[in-house]
C-alpha cells in the first residue's frame, strides 16, 4: 500500500532558538489511522501544522497524498480535512451556514452541497439543532461540527489534533466510534494527535510517541507494549534496601531491574507467578516491604519506558479548555439575566 | 480570487452584521452625538441673525466661512454624514482579530480560500455597511429640524449624478477606511493595541479634516493639511451636491478622484499586509 503521508528529518524552530520539532522521520500508509501521542508542548501540533501547511518547516520535507506541503499549499489543502483542538466554527452562523460555508470554500460542487450537508448533520447527530447558531453548541456539539467541517469535501487524508480534549469519556467513545465509521467506509488516512494514552491505544493502527520535539518510539500499540518484555513489577521496600536490587535480578523470568527514588521496576513475562518470589526474596535478606503492585503493559508504561518520566498530564489549559471554558461563562451570564 | 468563495465569505460577514446590531449602533453612535450635542451646542451661525448684520453682509459671512452652506449646523452635518464612512468600518479589523482569537480565522486560512477572497469579502461586507448608516445620518439630521432643533438644510437641487457623486464618496472613503483598519487586523494579535492604534487614528484625522471646521476659520497651514485628508474630500463632495458648488476651487469629480487615489493606496497597503499575514508562517 502507498504512503499518504511522508515526512523526512521535519524540524521546526521558533525565534531562531525555540526547537519544537527536532528532525522527525515518518510515514503513514494510506488508510491508515496514525497516532502522534506525547504531552503537550511535545511538538505534536507543530508537526501537524507543518503537514497540513499551517506552519512552512525550518528543515526537512514532508508530502501528503503526493504533495509536497511547502511547494503545492493550495492543491494540499483541496484534499485533506482538519479538525483543530479549539472549535473554530463561526459562532454567530447556524450549524448548517457554517457548513455551507465549508462547503463553498472547499469547492464541494453547488448542487451537491444540500445533499451533503444534511448528510453530515445526519450522520454526527447534528440534524436537530442545524439551524441554531453556533454559540448555543454543547461542547461535544462543537465537535462533532468541527468534525463535519474537516469531512465536508471527502478529504483523502484527515487531520485530527487533539479532537476530543474537553470532551466527557462517553462523547470521546461516540466521536471515535464516528471517525472509524466513516474512515471504514471511505478509506482515508487518519493522522491524529492525542495525549490520551487509552485513545491512542483504542483508535490507531500505529503510534509514534513523540517527546522535547523527537519520535522517541513508533509501532502499533501491541508492538509497542511487547517492547517493555511484559509485565511490570514495582517493588517498595521499607528503609534501605539496596541489597535487594541484585536479588530480584537473580530472580528467575526477570528481564531488568531498574531502580529510582527507592522503588524497583522488575519486567518479566508473568508477574503473577514472579511476586510470591519477590516477597521470598524480600523475607530472606531481611527486608520489609511497603508495597508490591503489578502492571500489565500499557502505554503509560511504554511512555514511561521509553522518555524516563511519567506522563506528563499537569500543563495548563489548552485553547480549547480555554474557549470552553469561556461559552460557560458567557451561557451562565445569559441564564443570569 | 475565486467568486463562489469569496461571495460564500461575504455571505458570511453580512450574516455577522445582520445579527449584530450592538456594532450597527456602535459605527452609529459617535456621528449622531455629534449631530444631537456638539452641532446643537456649537451652530454658531444663529449669532448672523444679529439685527445689526445687513442679508448682504451675513451671505457673505456665510460664503467666507462656511462656502455656501446656509448655516453651520447644514455644514457640520453634512461633516457628519461622511465621518460614518469611518466610524462604521471599526469594526471590521476588531472583527479580525477576535476571528483569530476564537479560531474562525484560522479555519478560513486553513481552507483554500486565497488571501484575496478572504480580504476581498471583508472590505466588501465592511465598506457596504456604512453607505447604509450615512443615509440614516443624513435622514435623522434633516429630520432635527423637523423637531424644533437646528437641522440640515439642503438648499441645492440633489440630481441623480449628484446623489451617486454622494453614494461614491462614502463608498470610497468607508473601502479605504475598512483597507486601513483590515490592515491592522490582520497584522495585530491583541484587541487592546488595535483599539488604542484605531483610536490614534481616528480623532487625529478627523481633527484634521474639515469635517467639523468652518473652512474660512481654519489657519492657512490646517487648511492645507485639510486640503489631501480623505475624509476632507468625501465631505466636499457631499457639501457640493447637498449646497451647490460655487464656492469650492474644483468639481466633484476631482475631489472623488482623490478619494480613489487614497483608496487605492491603502487597498495595495493592505492587500499585502493580508497576504504576509496569511501565509504559511516561516
Amino acid at each position: 500500500m502507498p504512503d499518504a503521508i511522508i515526512a523526512e528529518g521535519l524540524s521546526k524552530t521558533f525565534n531562531g532558538s525555540v526547537k519544537a520539532v527536532d528532525g522527525v522521520s515518518f510515514s503513514v500508509k494510506e488508510g491508515e489511522v496514525y497516532g502522534f501521542l506525547g504531552p503537550n508542548g511535545a511538538g505534536k501540533t507543530t508537526t501537524l501544522s507543518m503537514l497540513t501547511a499551517v506552519l512552512g518547516p525550518t528543515t526537512g520535507r514532508a508530502t501528503v497524498d503526493g504533495l509536497d506541503v511547502s511547494h503545492n499549499v493550495h492543491a494540499l489543502k483541496q484534499r485533506i480535512g482538519l479538525v483543530f483542538q479549539e472549535s473554530t466554527a463561526d459562532p454567530d452562523l447556524t450549524g448548517r451556514e457554517n457548513l455551507d460555508l465549508a462547503a463553498a470554500l472547499f469547492g464541494v460542487p453547488l448542487r451537491d452541497t444540500p445533499k451533503r450537508v444534511d448528510e453530515l448533520l445526519n450522520r454526527l447527530a447534528l440534524a436537530d439543532s442545524a439551524d441554531r447558531l453556533v454559540k448555543t453548541f454543547s461542547g461535544g456539539m462543537r465537535r462533532r461540527l468541527e468534525l463535519a467541517v474537516g469531512m465536508i469535501h471527502s478529504p483523502r487524508v484527515l487531520f485530527l489534533d487533539e479532537p476530543t480534549l474537553g470532551l466527557d469519556p462517553q462523547g470521546r467513545a461516540g466521536f471515535w466510534k464516528i471517525v472509524s465509521d466513516l474512515r471504514k467506509e471511505t478509506g482515508m488516512t487518519v493522522f491524529l494527535t492525542t495525549h490520551y494514552l487509552d485513545e491512542a491505544d483504542g483508535v490507531c493502527d500505529r503510534i509514534a510517541i513523540i517527546d522535547h520535539g523527537k519520535i522517541v518510539a513508533s509501532g502499533t500499540p501491541s508492538e509497542l507494549k511487547d517492547r517493555l518484555g511484559g509485565d511490570i513489577v514495582t517493588v517498595r521496600p521499607l528503609g534501605d534496601a539496596a541489597a535487594l536490587g541484585p536479588a530480584l535480578q537473580a530472580l528467575p523470568g526477570v528481564t531488568s531491574v531498574t531502580a529510582q527514588d527507592g522503588t524497583f521496576r522488575v519486567k518479566c513475562p508473568s508477574g503473577d507467578t514472579l511476586i510470591p518470589k519477590v516477597v521470598g526474596a524480600a523475607t530472606g535478606l531481611g527486608i520489609g516491604l511497603a508495597g508490591v503492585s503489578l502492571r500489565r503493559p500499557s502505554l503509560d508504561e511504554v511512555f514511561l519506558e521509553f522518555t524516563g518520566r511519567e506522563f506528563r498530564e499537569d500543563e495548563g489549559p489548552t485553547a480549547t479548555d480555554r474557549a470552553v471554558f469561556l461559552s460557560r461563562v458567557q451561557d451562565s451570564r445569559r441564564g443570569r439575566r | 480570487m475565486n467568486v463562489r468563495r469569496w461571495s460564500a465569505l461575504t455571505k458570511r460577514e453580512l450574516l455577522k452584521i445582520v445579527r449584530n446590531p450592538a456594532a450597527i449602533a456602535t459605527g452609529l453612535l459617535l456621528p449622531v452625538l455629534y449631530l444631537l450635542l456638539f452641532g446643537q451646542g456649537f451652530n454658531f451661525t444663529s449669532f448672523l441673525n444679529s439685527p445689526y448684520l445687513t442679508p448682504v453682509q451675513r451671505t457673505q459671512l456665510l460664503h467666507q466661512y462656511l462656502l455656501g452652506a446656509p448655516d453651520y449646523f447644514s455644514y457640520f452635518a453634512a461633516g457628519m454624514v461622511g465621518f460614518v464612512g469611518v466610524t462604521a468600518t471599526l469594526f471590521v479589523g476588531a472583527n479580525v482579530i477576535f476571528d483569530k482569537l476564537f479560531g474562525t480565522l484560522k479555519r478560513t486560512a486553513a481552507s483554500p480560500a486565497t488571501a484575496a477572497d478572504i480580504f476581498g469579502a471583508r472590505l466588501v461586507a465592511g465598506s457596504i455597511q456604512p453607505v447604509g448608516l450615512a443615509f440614516l445620518v443624513l435622514g435623522l439630521a434633516i429630520l432635527l429640524g423637523d423637531v424644533g432643533l437646528a437641522g440640515l438644510h439642503v438648499t441645492a437641487a440633489v440630481t441623480v449624478v449628484g446623489a451617486g457623486e454622494i453614494v461614491a464618496a462614502i463608498l470610497l472613503l468607508s473601502l479605504m477606511f475598512a483597507s486601513l483598519f483590515l490592515a491592522l487586523g490582520f497584522t495585530i494579535e491583541q484587541p487592546q493595541t488595535y483599539f488604542a492604534l484605531v483610536n490614534a487614528i481616528n480623532l487625529p484625522v478627523l481633527l484634521t479634516s474639515a469635517a467639523l471646521y468652518p473652512w474660512g476659520a481654519m489657519p492657512a497651514w490646517l487648511q492645507g493639511i485639510a486640503s489631501y485628508n480623505p475624509i476632507t474630500l468625501a465631505v466636499e463632495v457631499l457639501r457640493i451636491d447637498l449646497f451647490g458648488g460655487n464656492f469650492y476651487p474644483y468639481a466633484a469629480w476631482v475631489y472623488l478622484l482623490g478619494l480613489i487615489g487614497w483608496a487605492l493606496a491603502m487597498f495595495a497597503v493592505a492587500t499585502l499586509l493580508t497576504q504576509r499575514a496569511l501565509a504559511p508562517k516561516n
